[in-house]
């Protein structure tokens, strides 16, 4: 029952953001989206401590792969993401039975290379991703053949947290059964699971490729909400934002990957607003405030807080 | 053969500037395990600060770079006590993201001081034109790139080598918790390392200028070709690093003349393959 | 939420948006999306330069109506982040008409918004020819590539030039601008004997250049997009001593924009470009622009995106002049009105809606103040956009 307590919380949030920032639902639906891909990051950085900055590798593909399939294929969104989060798996996977073998600066090296070369071969084949023009003539058709893709963005946002629903309650699932137990002492330690008959490499690549399913089903929903794709998917900066947002919120828990890609995005949007040249300095001072008064992240503010007023007292 | 050596010319004065900019990270890296994403903002910093001194000061290139580079230096030893001492102890993660924080702040502190043009440096009289080599010509801004590299590495082998702060850095960086139990000052050797590897780098930036302009975005846009020297060389390996900043130089250069259509896919290729065989780096520790 | 229901909100704010209102001294708004941060940020800053000229010129009202500016950052080449400020200066701010977007993906991706919303559009400086066929509603106030690479493709092979190594960066403008340029070289009998394309994130561009003169061609020619990597491009030509050779480099003018222009060094004197514009076009109009510019902001230079905007605030003035709120108006008035700009004579082709404009070879010279400047040697009169797709 406890459990199901974040969730509902989760709804509320949604609902009330829903109907107190009718204007900016193409915004929020951005920061749903947002919330899936970073808490793909998290299940490899959080739970199984496998620090990767190539996300985008996956996001990008997830992307390009729905849109693709929306052009030549069929419209359906609930098909593209399907279709977005298989090509996340399949680049995962294929990638993990290399980059899965190394930790470390390495690993972090290794995944960046990995984005960057989808980068290049996106801007290569132009004749099928629309190079630099990014591949535009995405119309979806609607959710579930019932509900349009809208000006205001309504559906869009609608759908985009049913997404963010399904996917957080099936990770939660995840980490509580015993593949993901047995993922959270991979994190502690590697050589004990070793010893105790874990095959940890597998592991590695099998949760690599569930992150892959996760971050490619975020990709095609840019991609289905954007109607366009283009290489800035692949950007290294889509992976080191994540890693960011995550950081800020607190890994190891889902709910610090919500928290963080929140806060960071709208703290991003008020003071890009207020002023477009130098909002740069308050996400800085934001960033260094969090690490140096809570370097667990924002989700340990509350325990933080609570200790200082003990002190207090 | 032409070739060849027009590639190895090219490569060496390109790794050159890489090693520069990126020993210091390494250095820092494997001494104080502290992923210094803000790195590349001295190389910034230091451009910046002798674009700003020529510009609009009009102090001449040299007086100006050591001026850039000691106002570096005397910067970098209250950022380390200030905003880098409290993340040692702290896990990678809260370092990537307190040293992106402070290369966030630079970047905005440069673009609203200086705006977002590129910053050039022009260089004095004696590095302009180009030098015969015979088989080819060469910027003689590459032969001075040369030469400073190699005092650098010159320089920090024999201050490794040959004197005790050397010894106690080694120390320091192969077994922490032996040295300071030894009585090794670690934490002085902490700030004196990170304002020599912050020094390097804006040396790095500032003679680097020709090839990597400088701008206010400059510590982001090139983040990750400095940590690949890093990567590759090996962490807290100056030797390393020089290797792997010659390699990749080498390497990259040997692929624009070669098949430049392929030239970024080449060098990431060559990296995954690298780390691949070697994942500790060329000359890092298992 | 059924179809029709959506629809209707869709339609409320687009009535919203285009409403005609009679009333004075109201207040029209204007979204203005553009990277203001970022590697591109210099985009934003030349932009609000020439706007805040154009202000001082002009003022903040036309024919009683306040002008207001709203700006959003939207970094980089980023549809998805275009797309949402776009979307939310639609809805939320309700803005009458929108202008900036530097890149192509970012323009193409708000097309659909602003066919929905019916909001006049004007292009600042994003350069593929497709982007207007895309929607009724862009007007371009910038060029297209084909506009510039030809017509110096036509100088070369007049002044001397027969023979041309290209060397481009790999993606889409550089491509479309490599292959505009070689048909028309080509087809004047000149020969392109090598095609070199160069990775968009290179550094050192020595091995290209040194590539290039192995060639021994009469001149490279270049188009990498304004910014550092044509920055070191040029240093790269300049150190390796090609001049001497008696390699000529020509290209578009993104490779020595006058934001980068005094940097090049005396070295660069003799570089060939063709562009729309330059800071040293000889003209009393453009002499009063870039004086107002100093005055404003002492640092600044004026470059292509300083033209791209003011011209684009004169396109929005007369909108506004003409139809205040009314969009259609506004459009109907300024599509194939013709008007001087620093630049030089501009017409709104109502084919392309992008404007007809002079093309200038300029070359690298000292000018009379001791800095170097682009001097104006020929022009070619009132280019239409070439490239446009024709159905």
């Amino acid at each position: 029952m406890k459990s199901l307590l974040p969730f509902a919380l989760m709804a509320l949030v949604a609902v009330v953001a829903f109907y107190a920032f009718p204007y900016n639902l193409a915004f929020l639906t951005r920061v749903v989206i947002t919330m899936i891909l970073v808490l793909s990051l998290d299940l490899l950085i959080g739970v199984t401590g496998i620090d990767t900055l190539g996300q985008a590798a996956l996001y990008g593909t997830g992307a390009y792969a729905a849109g693709l399939f929306a052009v030549h294929v069929w419209a359906d969104p609930v098909a593209g993401l399907l279709v977005g989060g298989l090509a996340g798996a399949v680049v995962a996977f294929v990638s993990g039975l290399l980059l899965m073998r190394t930790h470390g600066l390495t690993l972090l090296m290794l995944t960046i290379a990995v984005a960057e070369v989808f980068q290049e071969l996106a801007n290569k084949l132009d004749w099928l991703t629309g190079g630099a023009d990014g591949l535009g003539g995405i119309t979806m058709n609607p959710v579930f053949g019932t509900w349009q893709f809208d000006f205001i963005g309504q559906t869009g946002y609608i759908y985009a947290v049913c997404v963010l629903f399904i996917v957080t309650a099936i990770l939660k699932v995840v980490i509580g059964s015993p593949f993901g137990l047995s993922l959270r002492g991979i994190k502690d330690s590697p050589a004990r699971m070793r010893a105790i008959g874990t095959p940890v490499g597998r592991r590695r690549v099998a949760v690599y490729t569930l992150a892959g399913a996760v971050a490619g089903i975020a990709g095609a929903l840019a991609a289905q909400s954007t109607a366009l794709v283009s290489l800035s998917v692949y950007d290294f900066q889509v992976s080191a934002e994540a890693m960011i947002m995550l950081i800020l919120g607190g890994t190891g828990r889902l709910w610090g990957a919500l928290i963080g890609t929140a806060v960071f995005m709208a703290v991003h949007e008020v003071a890009a607003s207020v002023d477009p040249f130098n909002w740069l300095f308050i996400i800085g001072f934001l960033v260094l405030a969090v690490v140096y008064a809570v370097p667990r992240g924002l989700i340990g503010l509350p325990e933080e807080i609570r200790r200082m007023v003990g002190r207090l007292k | 053969m032409n070739l060849i050596l027009s590639i190895i010319t090219d490569g060496v004065a390109f790794g050159m500037i890489l090693f520069m900019i990126s020993v210091g990270l390494s250095v820092t890296m494997g001494l104080m395990r502290v992923v210094n994403l803000a790195h590349g903002g001295f190389a910034m910093l230091g451009g910046a600060l002798t674009h700003w001194a020529m510009m609009q000061m009009g102090i001449p290139f040299l007086p100006s770079a050591v001026l850039a580079i000691l106002a570096v230096v005397v910067l970098s030893v209250p950022m380390e006590r200030v905003l880098y001492r409290p993340i040692y102890k702290m896990g990678e993660l809260p370092q990537v993201l307190a040293t992106i924080g402070i290369t966030f702040i630079m970047i905005a502190a440069i673009s609203f001081w200086l705006g977002a043009t590129l910053m050039p440096i022009p260089l004095p009289a004696v590095m302009q034109g180009s030098v015969d080599l015979g088989f080819r010509t060469l910027p003689t801004q590459r032969i001075y790139v040369v030469v400073v590299g190699l005092i650098v590495i010159g320089g920090l082998f024999f201050l490794t080598e040959r004197t005790r702060f050397g010894i106690r850095l080694r120390a320091a960086v192969d077994h922490p918790g032996t040295a300071s139990c030894l009585g090794i000052d670690t934490s002085r050797i902490f700030s004196l390392t990170f304002a020599l590897g912050a020094g390097l780098a804006a040396l790095g930036g500032i003679m680097g200028a020709e090839l990597l302009p400088i701008d206010a975005y400059y510590p982001l846009r090139y983040m990750v070709l400095f940590l690949t020297v890093v990567a590759v060389g090996g962490l807290g390996s100056i030797t390393g690093s020089f290797l792997a900043a010659m390699a990749l130089g080498i390497l990259d250069t040997a692929a624009r003349y070669q098949f430049p259509e392929f030239g970024t896919i080449f060098f990431y290729v060559a990296m995954i393959v690298i780390l691949g065989l070697r994942p500790q780096g060329l000359l890092g520790k298992a | 939420m059924n179809k029709t229901n959506a629809w209707k909100l869709a339609l409320a704010t687009a009535v919203a948006v285009g409403a005609t209102q009679v009333a004075r001294a109201d207040t029209i708004k204007i979204g203005v999306v553009a990277p203001f941060s970022g590697p591109f940020a210099i985009y934003g800053t030349q932009f609000k330069n020439a706007m805040d000229v154009w202000e001082a010129q002009h003022g903040k009202s036309v024919a009683g109506h306040k002008v207001e500016f709203i700006f959003k950052d939207s970094g980089g080449p980023n549809p998805s982040a275009a797309r949402t400020a776009t979307q939310e200066l639609l809805i939320k701010d309700r803005v009458n008409y929108l202008a900036g977007y530097v890149f192509t993906p970012n323009a193409l991706a708000i097309a659909p918004l602003i066919n929905q919303s019916h909001t006049p559009t004007v292009i600042w400086n994003a350069a593929t020819s497709v982007i207007n066929a895309k929607s009724k509603y862009f007007l371009r106030t910038s060029m297209t590539l084909p506009q510039v690479s030809a017509p110096l493709a036509d100088w070369a092979y007049a002044n001397g030039i027969k023979t041309v190594v290209t060397a481009v960066t790999d993606y889409g403008p550089g491509i479309d601008a490599q292959k505009a340029f070689a048909k028309e070289f080509e087809a004047k009998g000149g020969k392109i004997l090598d095609d070199i394309r160069m990775p968009i994130k290179t550094t050192d561009f020595g091995p290209f250049i040194q590539r290039a003169k192995t060639d021994k061609p009469n001149a490279i020619f270049s188009f990498i997009p304004a910014g550092p990597p044509a920055f070191s491009f040029v240093k790269a030509y300049t150190d390796n001593g090609l001049k001497a050779d008696g390699i000529k480099l020509i290209g578009t003018g993104d490779i020595d924009d006058e934001t980068t222009l005094q940097g090049l060094g005396d070295a660069s004197i003799g570089i060939i470009t063709s562009q729309h514009y330059s800071q040293a076009h000889p003209s009393k109009m453009n002499q009063e622009f870039v004086a107002e510019l100093k005055k404003l902001h002492p640092d600044a230079v004026a470059n292509f995106a300083s033209v791209g905007a003011y011209d684009g605030m004169h396109v929005l003035y007369r909108m506004i002049e003409a139809g205040g709120k009314d969009g259609a108006k506004g459009m109907k008035a300024v599509i194939g009105s013709s008007w001087e700009s620093p630049r030089g004579p501009l017409t709104l082709d109502p084919k392309t809606r992008t404007v007809t404009q002079n093309m200038y070879i300029r070359e690298i010279t000292k000018g009379p103040d001791g800095k170097l400047e682009n001097k104006e040697i020929e022009t070619i009169k009132n280019v239409p956009d070439v490239g446009y797709p024709t159905k």
